[in-house]
């Protein structure tokens, strides 16, 4: 029998919240839903799936490339292949999706932010959002899906029948690729998560001397200074001001995002900000399309301008 | 330590408007700048910086058109020992079939590494998946998302991946290996035009595409789109002196500003 298998994303004991897109998604394919998550005590939407197998590996061992290609071939000795495999397109769950997708042959798309039931295609995102491609697979076998976070889980909802469950009991672990440790982010005087009033710089400020002329505004503004991604790569500022999925979740009263395009993982960390006012010189900037409000200009004239009335 | 790590030139497009042609069929690129994938280039500093230390050699390796000789003209600068380029003709959509091209490539060449490096992701079509089809094609054990790495040693390195909100897993790997390497792991170097004046000097090898097995591509673009409407923003126009006084009575109304 047809299903969907949904493979669950569990860190430090939590069933994460993206799970949700996985499980939305498989409500649209209309399958079955299984769900292989790593043996534990939590929290991990029962009711929203038709069947759950139980993988007796630590987390870190279940949502590992190097394991996943066994685990995946029990669940395949259990009930058969799926018609889709479905990841969270997060660090581990891409991680893990891409190499099972090398490993079996298997076709995958990544990013997945929509689903046309009657044609049959898949939204996957090019270009940081300024286009998308309508994709269809045409290989043999179950396709492998990484589904972006936010964009299923209104699908997602509680099942009639209570689901059927099943255990993988042994996982055989490689030790090509062993886990160590967990490492936190250095701690920092500076809590970002805690501001009423964001300034938020983005590549478009063009180079780090620019810095501290925002740095001023964000003073003048009483706001405090943060960054996208580009920004912290390129070491302009410190890590712990980085809003986005790899940094923090921020949803301050006011998020003045400056020369930020809105890459989706900057907009996860940022959307559910009371208001939201974009400035940008490119009026196609995706951010514009999440901003309350919107002010296509040089963002440096926008700057200087806002200091000399903010000072008079 | 021989280190091979791959460098995609793509479509500078974050001030650019695309525009979609012939009802879906293709994007326009024709007034595009084209510049190196952000994440090769974090990969080709930080293979650079390896064989610093260990010694060995890094090959910087490019699919593309003869234009994608630019990045590997670029890595040379930086100090790659050549560039490789698997010339392609037609943009390759399909990840697995760039894998398996790549494989097929490094095995009939017998080109020599302990590591591969690729980039998390190209800027263009942000797939992140090439690195891990090639290892899983190739039998090697992969980590993606690869945020620093802190020791080489004896066939093992100690890698640390990148999580969300800011956390961190440190993994033991055994080489040889692919690794994918995220941006903001390192400080890449700045390279002058004549460096890469100099670099183009070092001679480039050509190989055709043609000349190594892959199978069908498994996935396929049916149509290319324009971004689904969100709410959008309401827009402040005006004079920037007027916009911005629009902008601080927002701030006012929401309590943010006196």
């Amino acid at each position: 029998m047809s299903y969907t298998l949904i493979v669950a994303e569990v860190r430090r004991g939590v069933f994460e919240e993206r799970n949700l897109d996985s499980i939305g998604i498989s409500v649209l394919l209309g399958k079955e839903a299984v769900l292989v998550v790593p043996d534990g005590a939590y929290e991990m939407g029962e009711k929203m799936v038709d069947g759950i197998i139980r993988a007796k590996a630590a987390e870190e061992v279940f949502l590992n490339p190097l394991n996943m290609g066994n685990i995946l071939e029990q669940v395949f000795g259990m009930r058969g292949k799926p018609d889709h495999i479905v990841f969270t397109h997060s660090s581990s769950g891409a991680e893990s999706a891409v190499y099972a997708a090398g490993l079996f042959g298997f076709p995958v798309i990544t990013d997945v932010s929509g689903y046309d039931r009657e044609r049959g295609v898949f939204l996957k995102s090019y270009y940081s959002d300024k286009v998308f491609g309508e994709f269809r697979t045409s290989g043999d076998g179950p396709s492998v899906l990484t589904v972006r976070s936010g964009s299923f889980r209104e699908f997602a909802g509680e099942k009639a029948g209570a689901a059927k469950t099943e255990a993988i009991e042994n996982v055989p672990v490689s030790d090509a690729r062993t886990f160590v440790e967990y490492v936190e982010e250095e701690k920092s005087d500076i809590d970002i998560t805690k501001a009423e009033f964001l300034l938020s710089v983005g590549r478009g400020i063009g180079n780090k001397d620019e810095i501290p002329a925002y740095e001023e505004l964000a003073d003048s503004l009483r706001a405090v200074l943060s960054g996208s991604r580009p920004v912290i790569d390129k070491m302009w500022l410190p890590k712990a001001r980085q809003v986005g999925t790899s940094g923090k979740t921020v949803k301050p009263k006011v998020y003045l995002a400056m020369g930020i395009s809105g890459e989706f993982q900057h907009i996860a960390g940022m959307k559910d900000s009371d208001c939201i006012i974009a400035v940008n010189k490119d009026a196609e900037a995706p951010i514009f399309q999440y901003a309350h409000y919107g002010i296509i200009a040089d963002i440096h004239k926008v700057r200087d301008k806002l200091k000399e009335i903010a000072k008079g | 330590m021989n280190i091979l790590v791959f460098t995609k030139r793509v479509a500078a497009t974050q001030e650019e408007e695309l525009r979609i042609l012939d009802e879906g069929k293709a994007i326009d690129l024709s007034k595009v700048p084209f510049k190196v994938n952000d994440w090769d280039n974090y990969a080709v500093e930080e293979a650079v910086r390896i064989v610093e230390k260990t010694g060995g050699a890094v090959t910087a390796i490019s699919i593309g058109g003869a234009e994608s000789d630019e990045v590997l003209r670029r890595a040379i600068a930086m100090g790659t020992k050549d560039g490789f380029l698997i010339e392609a003709g037609d943009v390759l959509h399909d990840p697995f079939t760039r894998g398996e091209l790549i494989r097929s490539f490094i095995q009939k060449e017998n080109v020599p590494f302990d590591v591969i490096f690729t980039g998390v992701q190209s800027e263009d079509d942000q797939f992140g998946a090439v690195g891990g089809i090639i290892a899983a094609l190739m039998g090697l054990p992969y980590a993606s998302m690869v945020i620093g790495i802190d020791s080489v040693e004896d066939g093992r390195m100690l890698v640390r991946r990148e999580l969300e909100g800011g956390l961190q897993e440190r993994v033991k790997i055994a080489a040889p290996c692919v690794l994918s390497i995220q941006s903001g792991i390192n400080e890449p170097r700045y390279v002058s035009i004549m460096g890469i004046r100099k670099a183009s000097k070092v001679e480039r090898k050509v190989f055709k595409a043609a000349g190594y097995e892959t199978g069908a591509p498994k996935i396929e673009v049916v149509k290319w789109t324009y971004p689904p409407k969100q709410g959008g923003a309401t827009m402040l126009a005006g004079e920037i002196g007027d916009v911005c006084g629009q902008l601080l009575g927002i701030l006012k109304e929401k309590g943010v500003y006196q």
